[in-house]
């Protein structure tokens, strides 16, 4: 049992292998995850869980779909 | 009117449509020549062209994915877009051959080698001139029955608002993410809609902001983003400006946006596409 990570643009680097059904800690959030991940937290701007906007805060459940996105302004 | 009705009858030529039945249009040349003897704008002819039922025939292969009744609204509509590079040249070329009335485009540069890749108004031979003036021939090339109303500047917090007054929609095609809250705003300050595309590689993103709203710029803070180590390559500049100008043409044709609070995230090398609930 695990969730699913989406990571866009400059972040995937950071993509782990088992990035299908990555294994959380109990009150995993946000926050705990992108540490966990080894990110550098003011990478990422835009943070969702199944679709819908999240915060750092937010916490994340088993099977879910969260997806991190850093900014992006090219045209 | 009534001799610019009786003007545009005698010049309709009666064909087999291409989706089976007959009816009227109006060659391109009819309409050059029309609009001059009545002193109209083309759009203008061409709108009225398609109220007697008469297509024109540079919008033929538009039924019925953009109805007459569509068509005549793109043709009276006005958009003001803020950027004509990467993003800008192919929205402009997109609704310069969709037919959209009154396009106002501003931008301050001028072509380099660097915009070669993906911009679609660069060519070697126009390096240097100013973004804005390949545009206004470009329009005046592609589709002489809109106005283009060109503006070279860099449009600051202070110019955006007389840049959107009198049109009905706003477009983002910005490069980086400076200016893009202060164009929201200009627009929910205006009144109106603002379409907002912006990419990194083969990533980006789309999204619909109607006056108020929350919309992209309001999360992607204003430091340049990932573009500057990723780079935009032309596929992915293409795509998002083919989302933008859908969004675009759906608005304006009076239909609502499935992207208003919200924006499309896409990734092309993973094939990801999950619009998101802002």
């Amino acid at each position: 049992m695990g969730i699913e990570i989406k990571l866009f643009a400059t972040l995937a680097p950071y993509l782990p292998e088992n990035s299908d059904d990555f294994p959380i800690d109990e009150g995993e959030t946000i926050k705990s995850l992108v540490n966990k991940l080894g990110i550098p937290e003011k990478d990422v701007t835009l943070m969702f869980i199944n679709s819908l906007r999240s915060t750092p805060d937010s916490e994340i459940a088993d099977k879910d779909r969260v997806g991190l996105f850093p900014p992006v302004g090219g045209g | 009117m009534s001799s610019l009705a009786e003007a545009l009858r005698k010049s309709a030529v009666t064909i087999d449509l291409p989706k089976g039945s007959r009816g009227d249009t109006l060659g391109i040349k009819a309409v050059a020549r029309i609009a001059q003897g009545h002193g109209l704008p083309g759009h203008v002819v061409e709108a009225e062209a398609l109220k007697l039922d008469i297509i024109p025939s540079r919008y033929l292969r538009n039924m019925d994915s953009i109805t007459a009744t569509d068509q005549i609204k793109l043709l009276e509509s006005s958009i003001a877009q803020v950027g004509l590079g990467g993003l800008g040249g192919t929205l402009l070329e997109m609704f310069l051959r969709t037919g959209i009335g009154t396009i106002r485009g501003a931008d301050g540069d001028d072509f380099e080698e660097s915009n070669l890749n993906r911009q679609a108004l660069s060519t070697p031979d126009n390096l240097n001139a100013p973004k804005v003036s390949v545009a206004t021939s470009r329009a005046q090339e592609i589709n002489p029955s809109l106005t283009f109303e060109g503006l070279n500047t860099f449009l600051t917090k202070d110019s955006l608002p007389d840049f959107l007054t009198g049109t009905d929609l706003a477009i983002d095609a910005l490069g980086g993410l400076e200016m893009r809250l202060a164009l929201q705003h200009a627009a929910t300050d205006a009144g109106i809609p603002l379409v907002t595309g912006a990419l990194a590689g083969w990533t980006g993103y789309v999204g619909t902001v109607m006056p108020g709203q929350l919309g992209p710029a309001n999360i992607m803070g204003q430091d340049n983003g990932a573009e500057e180590k990723l780079g935009c390559p032309a596929p992915a500049v293409t795509f998002i400006a083919s989302l933008m100008a859908t969004e675009v043409i759906k608005i304006l044709s009076g239909q609502p946006s499935d992207l208003a609070s919200a924006m499309l995230v896409i990734d092309l090398k993973t094939l990801t596409f999950e619009k998101i609930s802002l």
